[in-house]
């Protein structure tokens, strides 16, 4: 064995260490001979344990070193206590404990010590439900353990990593404790619990019946309670870090029934509550400290019951908390001593300079006045509508809640203790990368919208143009075999009361021009719409079959359609405008700059539409109303917008489209327009088709009713108006001149009769009624 | 649905040349590129000093910050989408094409979704490089949840939006009306479940589902749950939603959220083929 052949090395490396008295013996264990070696052992002696799985339960009698090397295992086998401890001044070092039972009711342990002055250093304790747990072990040093719990259970169903019960002066340090209930401190005196790593446990630490104990730089993260004190006295908690101590209870340091307690200069960070303090100090002659801690992020900085008094609270730093101080129950926190604190949300100055607030620091938000009422109302946390009611309850003095507390002379900065414990990475530090990505992809986004995408891809050079007439004289494509035909069946349409058609029917056949005709509003735009599907209607409209109110999108294919006011996207140019129509239309971009440049717009096709005049615009929407060389054309008041010579031009290529076969319906209420290019004429009158009839028979429907206004000498007035009413004209008179509703056959009438009487007429006209 | 996504797409792309050029939409960007870069650079201060991060202001800023300027910023890019083309026009006349209304409301929706997801990516994806920058502990996939309950926040408020946008034929009527509704679920619902709650003694049970019919509300539980994991922070009702719900919970907030938008969206719908045009 080769540990047996370096025997003198061990002895003079114990010798050195003065860890074994120059009588002890040292007994090697190998194999399963622990316990018999355990037994065989005097006091003094050391156990040296090789590496290898100890499987079993084992108590050590007399008071040994029990030495690992190699890290033995001892393996409980998930029953019982793993190594119980009945002598006094026992030393158990490298050792790794596995499997412990996990029987509450039996309390099975990693090690049970139930003897004074062990020294339990350097062990693993994995899978155990109590880790160590000590009773009437005075004066022992537990240090440098790694003590892990079953993390599978519940946290109600596991032991204490390390439990202490009637056992004072214990040195606890430097100990990680994961995955267990509490490390428990109970009817203990002149203790110290220090730099102690625990996490993901019930509470940190718990400390109850004890006096001057000290709890002194410790890491407590993500349990439910970080450090719990109770009923105890002169307890010193000082430069813990505690952080991260949620859940229901979720306090950073409880305290409750306390006395002479000092909490300093911890560190407690983005737990529920930061320090809960109940009924501490509980004797009238006692005090409670709070001095130098920093209170950051928590939902509630520090709580105090509300008949907690006679408590200095001093030089703290409240920063961020959601809530910085907070009572349960009734009342104010009056009674107690506030000075020196810093406060996040305090919004005094420093006008002298000294680091402290020239005006006292008041807790007095309206929403936490509303708390005490209604805990529930911790719901509407972290909304907007909370700033909105603390912001008035500032605003208007009347709201405000009486302040909970005030401390005269707020600091200004922060006070930070240095040199505390941090955890090596609470969390993994994050890549950055990541975020890199998001605004990548964000910004690629913004820059592919901010490609002109419905940009032409043929080139100007494709462009062969016709002449300076925008005009052009064939289409470029005449692909329509198909035959279509209009069919409209008593359609009525109102927006609101007002009916705009009643009872509308006809039909357009294939190749004819047909014009709607009627004064304004009487009907022919929203005709036009309707035919387009563009209004909900009542009746039938079908385009070669296709209803427009169910089949609109397919019927629009074979439709070109320019409205009375062109409209486009302004934010286009002229040539995103006709792609993006081309391509509604799935027409092929290669023909597009043709069509512009026959329209006289290949020159502008840089232009913003914003940028077009009128015509200008008329020309694009004809150009994009061309493009799929559609069959049918609706074009409602088309020559609104145009000067007299675009005006011939434009009807010139009508009548061209028409000797295409192109079915052309049209709205329009100038004869000029209807005479010489309809086959037919749909007169339109305040909704109602009136007539269907040829062109020149269109005049007949022209008695419309109007008002005759007739200027005439002031002298003259009443005579003129005894002269119309004479007649039978109804004539009357505003002051300024005479009015008279008649057919518009009959306006020259009045002026006959005026003239035969004598009577001056300076001016006249005659007003269409709508 | 006889739907062609090639028309839908050419309006997507359309959306978002007219997003980018969008007065409004370019200074929603900045803006809240520039308040989430403040507040990220304001709170994180802290980090360095205290070095432990915690849901303190930036988070709680970050949280606050979106529910109010997003909502405002779907609303009134949604009011102004429909009711400003009615009122110049255009709607009229890219509808004379041989487009379908349906056609027409998802490209507007999809185009200022892409337009409002990409103001979200830039706003949060600077906030989030400067909190790793500077040493945060909050995990890339939080985040991603966040941004998640946030884009579907923005989707929701847009729908409403494109909804009153799809009642009125003025924008500015639409606009106005729309701020209107910014504010009552960004103020006075939340004031009147507070008072209710005062009032009534509401139990948690009736306090947590009457939030749920509001979706910032839903918002905010949903993103509090993505950074914290739990809901600690909304007292008695959050430890009620989350032993209720458990690992459901943010499912089920997204489905709620999902289905404000396809609600919103089929009543627009709706609406919009029964008035028509103008």
């Amino acid at each position: 064995m080769q540990i047996a052949q370096y025997r003198w090395l061990w002895m003079f490396v114990f010798a050195w260490l003065n860890i074994v008295p120059s009588q002890a013996r040292i007994l090697m264990v190998d194999g399963a001979q622990l316990q018999a070696k355990l037994d065989a052992a005097s006091p003094g002696d050391t156990v040296l344990v090789n590496s290898g799985v100890y499987s079993g339960h084992f108590v050590i009698r007399h008071s040994v070193h029990l030495l690992g090397k190699g890290w033995p295992v001892l393996d409980g086998q998930h029953q019982g206590t793993v190594l119980t401890v009945e002598a006094p001044d026992v030393e158990i070092q490298g050792l790794r404990i596995l499997n412990s039972g996990i029987n509450l009711a039996d309390e099975d342990a990693g090690i049970s010590i139930n003897a004074p002055g062990a020294v339990i250093h350097h062990n693993r304790l994995e899978r155990v439900l109590f880790g160590l747990y000590l009773r009437q072990a005075h004066g022992s040093r537990l240090r440098y353990n790694i003590i892990q719990g079953y993390r599978e259970l519940d946290i109600p169903r596991r032991g204490d990593l390390i439990r202490c019960w009637y056992s004072d002066r214990l040195l606890i340090e430097h100990n990680r404790l994961t995955s267990g209930r509490d490390l428990i401190v109970w009817f203990t005196r002149n203790s110290r619990v220090a730099h102690n790593d625990i996490r993901n446990a019930r509470y940190g630490i718990h400390i109850m019946y004890s006096t001057d104990c000290t709890v002194e730089e410790n890491l407590l993260l993500n349990n439910s309670v970080g450090t719990y004190v109770m009923y105890s006295k002169r307890i010193q908690l000082r430069r813990n870090t505690i952080a991260y101590n949620r859940t229901a209870s979720g306090f950073g340091i409880g305290l409750k029934d306390l006395d002479d307690c000092r909490i300093e200069e911890n560190l407690v960070v983005d737990n529920r509550v930061g320090i809960f303090v109940d009924n501490s100090p509980r004797d009238v002659r006692s005090s409670m400290t709070y001095r130098h801690n920093v209170l950051a992020y928590n939902d509630v900085g520090l709580n105090l019951l509300s008949f907690v008094t006679r408590s200095q609270i001093l030089d703290n730093s409240f920063i961020d908390n959601y809530q910085q101080v907070g009572i349960t129950g009734s009342g104010l926190l009056q009674g107690n001593r506030w000075e020196g604190n810093y406060w996040s949300d305090y919004v005094g100055f420093d006008e002298d300079g000294d680091g402290r607030g020239d005006l006292p620091y008041r807790s007095e938000k309206l929403f936490e006045d509303l708390l005490l009422r209604n805990e529930h109302l911790r719901f509407f946390a972290y909304s907007p509508v909370i700033q909105a009611i603390n912001f008035a309850a500032r605003a208007f003095p009347v709201v405000k809640p009486q302040p909970k507390l005030e401390d005269p002379s707020p600091r200004i900065r922060p006070m930070i203790p240095q040199g505390l414990p941090f955890p090596e990475q609470t969390r993994a530090q994050q890549s950055r990368y990541p975020y890199l990505v998001l605004l990548l992809a964000g910004s690629v986004i913004i820059f592919l919208s901010a490609r002109r995408t419905l940009k032409n891809k043929s080139r100007p050079a494709d462009i062969h143009k016709t002449g300076k007439d925008w005009i052009m004289t064939t289409p470029p494509s005449s692909s329509r075999k198909q035959a279509f035909n209009i069919e409209v069946e008593d359609v009525n349409k109102s927006f609101g009361h007002h009916r705009v058609l009643s009872d509308v029917s006809f039909s357009v056949q294939e190749g004819e021009a047909v014009a709607l005709w009627g004064s304004n509003g009487a009907g022919k735009t929203t005709m036009l719409r309707c035919i387009l599907g563009l209004l909900p209607y009542e009746g039938r409209i079908q385009i070669n079959g296709f209803d427009m109110l169910r089949q609109g999108k397919q019927a629009r294919f074979h439709v070109g359609f320019v409205p009375q006011e062109i409209r486009f996207h302004d934010t286009l140019t002229v040539e995103e405008t006709i792609h993006f129509y081309a391509r509604l239309k799935r027409v092929p971009a290669a023909t597009i700059n043709q069509w512009l440049g026959r329209v006289g717009l290949l020159e502008a096709r840089r232009k913003e539409v914003k940028a077009l005049s009128g015509g200008m615009r008329q020309r694009l929407a004809l150009a994009i109303a061309l493009l799929a060389d559609p069959p049918i054309l609706l074009l409602d008041e088309p020559t609104a917008n145009l000067d007299i010579r675009s005006r011939d031009e434009f009807l010139a290529l009508l009548r061209e489209l028409k000797e295409e076969g192109r079915t052309i319906v049209y709205s329009s209420h100038r004869l000029d327009e209807v005479i010489p290019f309809a086959d037919r004429v749909l007169v339109l009158d305040q909704g109602k088709l009136i007539a269907d009839v040829p062109p020149l028979e269109v005049h007949q429907y022209l008695h419309q009713r109007g008002m005759l206004r007739l200027t005439v000498d002031s002298s003259q007035t009443e005579q003129a108006l005894h002269v119309l009413n004479e007649a039978g004209l109804k004539a009357q008179t505003n002051g300024r001149g005479i009015k008279i509703y008649l057919d518009s056959t009959q306006k020259v009438r009045p002026l006959e009769l005026l003239i035969r009487s004598g009577v001056k007429v300076l001016d006249f006209d005659y007003l269409f009624q709508n | 649905m006889n739907v062609s996504w090639h028309n839908i797409g050419l309006l997507i792309w359309k959306e978002l040349l007219n997003a980018r050029r969008n007065r409004w939409y370019l200074f929603y960007v900045l803006i809240f590129t520039g308040l989430v870069l403040s507040l990220s650079w304001m709170g994180l201060a802290g980090v360095g000093t205290y070095k432990l991060s915690g849901f303190g202001r930036t988070t709680a800023s970050l949280v606050n910050l979106t529910l109010m300027i997003i909502p405002l910023m779907g609303l009134t890019l949604g009011a102004m989408s429909l009711a400003q083309e009615r009122e110049n026009g255009t709607l009229l006349y890219v509808l004379a094409q041989p487009v379908s209304p349906t056609e027409l409301l998802l490209g507007k929706f999809f185009g200022l979704s892409i337009a409002l997801l990409s103001a979200l990516l830039i706003g949060f994806g600077i906030s989030g490089y400067l909190i790793a920058l500077k040493g945060g502990t909050s995990g890339f996939t939080d985040y991603l949840w966040l941004l998640a309950f946030a884009f579907l926040l923005a989707l929701v408020s847009l729908a409403l939006g494109i909804l009153l946008s799809s009642l009125f034929r003025k924008a500015e009527a639409a606009i106005g009306i729309s701020v209107f509704a910014w504010l009552v679920l960004i103020f006075f619902s939340d004031l009147g479940m507070l008072a209710t709650t005062l009032k009534w003694q509401l139990s948690i049970e009736q306090i947590f589902t009457l939030a749920l019919f509001n979706p910032l509300q839903v918002f905010r539980i949903g993103a509090l749950l993505s950074i914290r994991h739990n809901l600690e922070v909304l007292g008695p009702v959050g430890l009620y939603a989350i032993r209720h719900y458990g690992h459901q919970l943010a499912w089920m907030l997204m489905a709620l959220l999902a289905g404000w938008v396809t609600v919103l969206l089929g009543s627009t719908q709706i609406l919009f083929q029964r008035r028509g045009v103008i």
